[in-house]
This record gives structure tokens, C-alpha cells and sequence, in this order.
């Protein structure tokens, strides 16, 4: 029972945390994610995806959603750990009786929790822009919470690993930024010409929009079942590499 | 019964520093005990490895019969540290950061005890808080509280008072001696000798990342051979070095106090002298060594008394 309450307690701090600074952490993402849907449906208002065949509004809602997902889910975990080790309260992860995976999960699962809410507002704004209809409610929600668990970790990652907050930046500039627009968010990667189509196969977050947008709208450039294999191991990888660091106090251990 | 906290052999380098080297340590429970030692001694090295925020290179370290790397999570429940740096989570408020930080130890609807802890340490009215809006001095505060708020068995206090006024020095210190008597383990670092030397039982001194003495108090200041005997007088003598010559350091005060320094055995013979003088004197003391001469001597030998 006390396990249940130690875990709990960190869970709870993590989203007790956002949600103290929600201007920042839920409303701003929501600005700029709601001024993408407005300029693209004004300028692309007739507009179909011919692979698709559906409006390109719909054909973005799931990109964006998901986009917004990967972007705060990092960020949460991310700033939270870099914050925490910045103002030297990381000792208190340190000095409790957390298990090296518990860890993991309570930190992930606050970047998850911050991710789904930023996510499901996104959602609601949408469907101001289309039906609101969704293919497949449970595999979205499912592909969601992996995605954005995928990201938490990566965000922890990126915390453990960086000495100042402008070390967090190059991740979001350099690797995240970059790797979510070009996976195929405002496009379908097969419109792209010659060797770039090819190319985006090797961008992972190309298989995490493909297969949100499988669920969204019941078509994808990829196999599902490939994208689920690569997202799913990924998780998995990334689940345990950052148990490990934790458990070798990478960066926050002397 | 199981020791409180046993160390065995623990070696620790940063590089080609050696933060701690072959540290061998034993604190039963219910003791006050004392870690002292000069700046980059170890101490703090030493409590992070007890607390899980050091790796050691090499040896062993158990809290109450569990070892702090197999079992850390058990070790780490019996533990309540209060960190030498203050670090804060600037998200929260004083009593939402006592909750929290009740949980990570795994209790629930911890409010009576949070009571208790911030009437003890003088936090109460400061509990809705932000712990941004705190002084130095509160925030020091919080983090004795944040180490007691799951009441553990072993309280270790490295540094708790540096920048801490006197009057909560002396209320920290009522609660903590309370604690101990309710058979609470204290574990004190500081670099006030004389709250040391008022508190504990045993104290260890490290250097330069030995042990190179531990003891109960009173035997540490045993080892000092050394008396002051302070003579008020009414004038300034002449020619004081000739008047005693068996005492070292001989000093005049501002405040007509004569200071002589001898041994135990000398003591009668120079208290003699001085009755049988044609100083005017007005008042006399005899004081023994203190523990800062013990602290004074061992460590700036650098260790030649390792045990």
C-alpha cells in the first residue's frame, strides 16, 4: 500500500506541477496549434488529399494533434527534471524510496497526462473545423498514449543528460522540431519527389503520425502493423534506457 | 539489535581526489552522534552515500542491518536528510511540498504530523506560502521539515543551522534532543564545534577523507592535554613571560585578563604561582581543552592520529 502511495505521490506531482503553470504549459501550445487550423483551412478550404481522398483539414487534425502531443510531453518531463536539477530539487527523487522504474512511470505519466489534455483540447477546437468524426476512438487513444509515452521518456532523457536549459532546446530544435515536420504532419510523404519519400521512412516520427492518422482517418502511407512494430520497440527501448540511467544516477548521481 | 548505521571500508575518488578513503564507522541507534571535519573533509560525500545521492567506489554501508545499495528503498525510508545546499521546488507552497514529500514516503493524510513538524520548526503561519517568497533562513527550515515529516528512525542534519538565526538554532536543537530522548538516531554535521560538543554523545572528525578519530566526546577532549587558566587583574604586569615561565601562550586581554596555557600536571603549581604574586587579582578561571582543540589538532595534522 505504501508502494501504491509512494508512486501515486510522484504521479501526482508531476501533473499537480503543469497544472500549476497551465498558461504555459496548456493554453500556450493550444494558441499556436488553434492559429495553425485557422490558416490552413481558410487557405486550403477546398482543398482534398488525392491519396486520401479527404479534405486536407482532416487530413492535418491528426498530424497536429499529434504533433502538440510530442512537443508538451517532452516538454513536461524535460523542463520538470532540468528545473529540478537547476534548482537542486532533485535531490528529493533522490533521496526517496522510489524504485529505479517507478521512477520512470511517474515521470512518464505526467508527461503522458500533459500531452492527452494539450492533445484532447486540440480535438475540441477541431471539430469547429470538421465533423469531429474519428475512425477508431480506441486506436487513437491507444497510439496516443504511446506516442506521448515515447516523447515522456525521451524528455527525461534529455533532462538527465542536459546541464542547462539551453541543452534542452537543441533536442527541441534540433531533433524534435525538425523530425515532426518532416514526418509527414501538413503532407503525405508519398507526394514528396524521388529520394526524400524514401528518406522519411528512416524518420520514426513519420510511423507515429501515419499510424495516428490510421486511426483518425482509416488510411496510412506505411503498413500499420510496421509502424506499430517500430513505435512499440522503440517504447520498449527507450522504457528500459531510461530505467537504466536512473538506476546508474546518470548526470544527477556524483 | 541492529546498528543504527555501520560503514565499512568505503573509498570514494572524483577523479584523482580521494573524497573518502577506507572509512570504517558505527553509529548505534538512539545516539546523538557527531561528523565533523574541515571543508572538503568528506562529510557531505559520506552522507550522500548513506542517502543514495553518492555512488561509492568501493565497501559497504547498511541502515538498520539493510544495505543502502541492495535494499536502498528500505534504507532510504529510514532516513530523513536534511541537505547542507537548500534546494527548494519553487512550483509549490510549504505545507502542498510537506504532503508531497509525506507521500514520497509513503504516507497518506500525513496533516497532523505536518502539524506537528511545522509548529516545531516555527513554519506554521508561513504554510500557504510559495517557498519562493521564503528567506534563506526559512527555506532552511523547510528542509528540516521535509526530513522529518515521515518521522524516520535516522535524522541527519548536515549543516542544518549555517545561516539560521539564534533563536531557531535554539528551538531546532529543543526539538531535535526531544527527538533523540523519543530514541530517534541523530546524525550531526557542523561547523559550530560548541553545538557539537552540547549535543553529542560521539563524535567522529574526518580529514581529507579519513576518519581520524572517533570517540565519545568527553575522551576526544581527554586526548588535548591543556588548561587555560584566566587571571582579571586590576593592572597590566611587567614582564609577564618572566613572571610564568612553565606557561605557553601567554596573552594580555583587552579586558585585563591575563591567559595562561599549560598542562593538567602544571595546573596547581602555576595557580600557586600566581596567588603568591603581587598581582592585584580581581577574579580567576580554569578551563580544559574543548573540543575545538581536539577538531584544531587532528586536523591540521592532516590525520597523524588514524585509527
Amino acid at each position: 500500500m505504501s508502494d501504491l502511495i509512494t508512486f501515486y505521490s510522484l504521479v501526482k506531482r508531476e501533473i499537480w506541477r503543469f497544472s500549476k503553470v497551465a498558461i504555459q504549459t496548456v493554453f500556450a501550445p493550444l494558441i499556436s496549434t488553434s492559429l495553425y487550423l485557422i490558416i490552413f483551412s481558410y487557405s486550403f478550404r477546398s482543398r482534398e488529399v488525392a491519396e486520401y481522398g479527404i479534405d486536407y483539414i482532416k487530413f492535418i487534425v491528426p498530424g497536429l494533434i499529434m504533433m502538440s502531443l510530442i512537443q508538451n510531453s517532452f516538454a513536461n518531463t524535460s523542463s520538470s527534471l532540468i528545473v529540478a536539477k537547476y534548482q537542486g530539487s532533485i535531490v528529493d527523487l533522490l533521496l526517496a524510496p522510489f524504485s529505479y522504474m517507478q521512477l520512470t512511470l511517474g515521470l512518464m505519466i505526467g508527461g503522458i497526462a500533459r500531452g492527452l489534455v494539450v492533445g484532447l483540447a486540440i480535438y475540441l477546437i477541431a471539430t469547429f473545423f470538421y465533423s469531429g468524426a474519428v475512425y477508431s476512438v480506441g486506436l487513437f487513444i491507444l497510439f496516443s498514449f504511446l506516442i506521448s509515452g515515447i516523447f515522456s521518456l525521451f524528455g527525461i532523457i534529455a533532462g538527465l543528460w542536459a546541464e542547462k536549459f539551453d541543452h534542452i532546446s537543441i533536442f527541441s530544435n534540433f531533433f524534435i522540431t525538425p523530425l515532426t515536420f518532416l514526418s509527414g504532419v501538413f503532407y503525405s510523404v508519398k507526394n514528396l519527389p524521388g529520394i526524400w519519400s524514401k528518406v522519411s521512412l528512416f524518420n520514426p516520427v513519420f510511423y507515429m503520425i501515419d499510424m495516428a492518422r490510421y486511426a483518425f482517418v482509416g488510411i496510412s502511407d506505411a503498413k500499420l502493423s510496421l509502424s506499430i512494430t517500430i513505435v512499440g520497440t522503440l517504447f520498449i527501448v527507450l522504457f528500459f534506457l531510461t530505467t537504466y540511467l536512473f538506476k546508474i544516477g546518470y548526470k544527477i548521481k556524483d | 539489535m541492529n546498528k543504527a548505521i555501520e560503514i565499512e571500508n568505503v573509498n570514494k575518488s572524483y577523479g584523482d581526489v580521494r573524497a573518502l578513503e577506507d572509512v570504517n564507522l558505527t553509529i548505534e541507534q538512539g545516539e546523538f552522534f557527531g561528523l565533523l571535519g574541515p571543508n572538503g573533509a568528506g562529510k557531505s560525500t559520506l552522507i550522500g552515500v548513506l542517502g543514495g545521492l553518492v555512488n561509492k567506489d568501493s565497501g559497504q554501508v547498511t541502515v538498520l542491518g539493510n544495505d543502502v545499495v541492495q535494499n536502498y528503498r528500505k534504507t532510504k525510508k529510514s532516513l530523513g536528510i536534511v541537505p547542507q545546499e537548500v534546494v527548494f521546488d519553487p512550483y509549490f507552497n510549504v505545507r502542498e511540498t510537506l504532503e508531497i514529500q509525506s507521500g514520497y514516503f509513503g504516507v497518506k493524510d500525513n496533516g497532523e504530523r505536518i502539524d506537528e513538524v511545522l509548529d516545531a520548526l516555527g513554519l506554521k503561519y508561513k504554510e500557504d506560502t510559495n517557498i519562493r517568497g521564503l528567506s534563506g533562513g526559512m527555506k532552511r527550515r523547510l528542509l528540516i521539515a521535509k526530513a522529518l515529516v515521515h518521522d524516520p528512525d535516522i535524522i541527519v542534519l548536515d549543516e542544518p543551522t549555517a545561516g539560521v538565526d539564534v533563536e531557531l538554532r535554539k528551538s531546532l536543537w529543543d526539538y531535535v534532543i526531544k527527538l533523540n530522548e523519543q530514541g530517534k538516531t541523530i546524525i550531526l554535521t557542523t561547523h559550530y564545534l560548541e553545538e557539537a560538543e552540547q549535543l553529542c554523545d560521539r563524535i567522529a572528525i574526518l580529514n581529507k577523507g579519513r576518519v581520524v578519530a572517533v570517540d565519545q566526546k568527553e575522551e576526544l577532549i581527554k586526548r588535548i592535554d591543556k588548561k587555560v587558566i584566566e587571571v582579571k587583574l586590576q593592572h597590566k604586569p611587567n614582564n609577564i613571560e618572566e613572571l610564568f615561565p612553565t606557561a605557553a601562550n601567554i596573552e594580555w586581554t583587552d579586558t585585563n585578563k591575563l591567559k595562561l596555557e599549560t598542562t593538567r600536571g602544571n595546573v596547581i603549581s602555576l595557580l600557586d604561582k600566581i596567588q603568591n604574586s603581587s598581582l592585584e587579582i580581581v577574579d580567576i578561571d580554569v578551563n580544559s581543552a574543548k573540543l575545538e582543540d581536539v577538531f584544531m589538532k587532528l586536523t591540521s595534522l592532516g590525520g597523524e592520529e588514524n585509527e
